[in-house]
């Protein structure tokens, strides 16, 4: 069983099929990336899979259990978590703090879960940085406080949103290279747009255009897929 | 800035130093301290609890209530209707406690499942609207207003509202604390992504808003037990929800010393405009709140203490490990 399992979701803005019919699956301990040219309708799927919009039609499972409505809070204590386009710390609180703010409470006790925080940031290597103001971080620095924060919920999904934009070439070759290594602690979806460097360290990928899924497979055969290269690669790897 | 709760030894102390505080204030009546003495000290009481209302709700959460003042109003005519039915003090204040929380839950139900301003007009509107009703309801005395039916010790009213005063204040440093405190001021700082996180906000911004309502609404009952009669149009006047709010602004909100700050303050400006210039107090303290917005943005508290630490350093959440140490 696939431990999330969407099929035939729909979901209208005003006019606008942002996502129609699309059927996704992500098995447990993979990392699925998720791409597509702008306005394909990539952060309108992840909206739907992490509880931030309901969809008009469809039906998502997680880890068998029917979520179609449940709120995002509820999905985020199943073990769905997210990152965002756009980061948005706490900015008014320490960065250990946006880290210890996402520990679940129940059955930790507070000992503990700021040692998990702290470790957490020592993971993503900022420890150093641990009682300064989350404002005060560069945007690399705040783009791994997110992951930190995301898995300080312990999730079994993480879903990362253009986790690379914004990055230079070699913050974005760490950050990927930390990213596949979690793949450990829990299965990653990740909607990228630099799909040259993101496409190597998934295991899977779903192309995305038009709101519809297009292509479907390992990134081999993404690569060598016709409509991949004609909506999307094509213009990229010109 | 924000503090942690990694420093537990602080709250004992904090809470040590309230206690003490509290107690030689409620005190004062039989330490031979005059009666004007006493009427500042339970001014500043009330403010305070007020104050530390409001912040349990609008400080932690961002979300500003113009309603306290009618929720305090509504504290006030409860306990008088209650006590004038022959109720006893425990039930009365119980009963202003209720009435309270219902009306927030009238406000909170409805507009809290949304975000930002849409609860900020829902309570104005509510401020209003309370007044409107109690001015034609049966049992509330009309706009003439009620008088409470009987004497009681002047102690009463000002060792309640000392009491309640440090609670409240004790309550925030504690919750201030606590990991549902930093929670919400994740909340406050960034709804969606807390909600991302498996923060159910909108049961938070209800508890809270509830709690807050009835603290507000029994200042109010211990208020109107003070002030014994209760005129609608000076109990549900809308400079009360403004005082409310400008106390922990000023004084720094979402921290516990904050509203104590504010509170004392602000019954200080008063009484020395009193003599000055009796109509000016709410402009000059909107003028202060303007001041304080403008150059000290969290308030005068978080400031104060604030250049103190640049100056010691420290207060820091202590790594548990030392592979996290710097």
């Amino acid at each position: 069983m696939p431990l999330l399992e969407a099929s035939a979701l729909q979901k209208r803005f005003g006019g606008v099929d942002a996502v129609r019919g699309v059927a996704v699956r992500v098995e447990a301990g993979e990392l699925l990336g998720l791409f597509g040219p702008n306005g394909a309708g990539k952060t309108t799927l992840f909206n739907l899979i992490a509880g931030a919009h309901l969809p008009d039609r469809g039906e998502i499972r997680f880890a068998g259990q029917d979520i179609t409505r449940l709120p995002a809070f509820r999905r985020a204590r199943l073990g769905i978590a997210r990152t965002f386009q756009v980061v948005r710390p706490f900015r008014d609180l320490t960065v250990v703090e946006n880290v210890l703010a996402a520990v679940p409470s129940e059955g930790a006790s507070l000992h503990d879960g700021v040692a998990a925080a702290w470790s957490l940031l020592d993971h993503v290597g900022l420890a150093d940085r641990a009682n300064d103001r989350a404002g005060a971080l560069t945007l690399g620095m705040l783009k791994r406080l997110e992951v930190a924060r995301a898995l300080a919920t312990e999730p079994r999904l993480l879903l990362l949103d253009e986790p690379l934009a914004g990055l230079t070439a070699r913050e974005a070759a760490d950050l990927l290279a930390f990213i596949g290594g979690l793949k450990a602690r829990t299965s990653i979806v990740m909607v990228e747009h630099n799909v040259r460097l993101s496409l190597p360290a998934c295991d899977r990928a779903v192309v995305m255009e038009a709101g519809a899924v297009i292509a479907e497979g390992a990134p081999d055969e993404i690569r060598r897929h016709p409509e991949v290269v004609r909506a999307y690669l094509g213009e990229d790897a010109a | 800035m924000i503090s942690v709760p990694n420093r537990r030894s602080a709250v004992p102390g904090g809470i040590a130093a309230a206690l003490a505080v509290a107690g030689l204030a409620a005190a004062l009546p039989w330490l031979g301290v005059s009666s004007y003495g006493q009427t500042l000290v339970y001014y500043a009481a009330y403010y305070l609890a007020l104050g530390q209302a409001w912040n349990l709700m609008s400080g932690m959460t961002g979300y500003v209530s113009f309603a306290h003042g009618a929720f305090a109003g509504i504290g006030a005519y409860a306990v008088v209707i209650a006590l004038n039915g022959d109720w006893r003090m425990l039930p009365a204040l119980f009963a202003a406690a209720v009435a309270a929380v219902l009306a927030s839950l009238v406000i909170g139900a409805t507009s809290l499942r949304l975000r930002g301003i849409a609860f900020t007009f829902a309570t104005l509107f509510f401020q209003e609207l309370t007044l409107l009703i109690l001015r034609k309801l049966p049992f509330t005395g009309g706009p003439g207003g009620l008088v409470l039916q009987q004497i009681l010790p002047t102690w009463l009213p000002y060792v309640m509202m000392i009491a309640l005063a440090a609670a409240a204040t004790i309550a925030v440093a504690m919750l201030r604390r606590s990991r549902l405190g930093l929670r919400i001021l994740a909340l406050k700082g960034d709804e969606a992504a807390a909600v991302a996180l498996g923060i159910d906000a909108t049961r938070i911004k209800l508890a809270l808003f509830c709690a807050s309502a009835a603290i507000a609404g029994l200042a109010g009952a211990a208020h109107g037990l003070f002030a014994a009669s209760l005129y609608p149009d000076v109990v549900f006047s809308v400079d009360i929800s403004l005082v409310a709010l400008a106390v922990p602004m000023i004084g720094g909100v979402a921290t516990a010393i904050g509203p104590v700050v504010g509170a004392v303050l602000y019954v200080g400006i008063r009484e020395l405009l009193q003599v000055v210039a009796p109509q000016l107090h709410l402009t000059i303290v909107g003028l202060l709140l303007l001041l304080v917005m403008l150059f000290l943005r969290e308030g005068i508290a978080p400031a104060v203490a604030g250049s103190i630490r640049r100056r010691v350093r420290g207060a820091a959440v202590p790594s548990p490990a030392p592979e996290g140490s710097r």
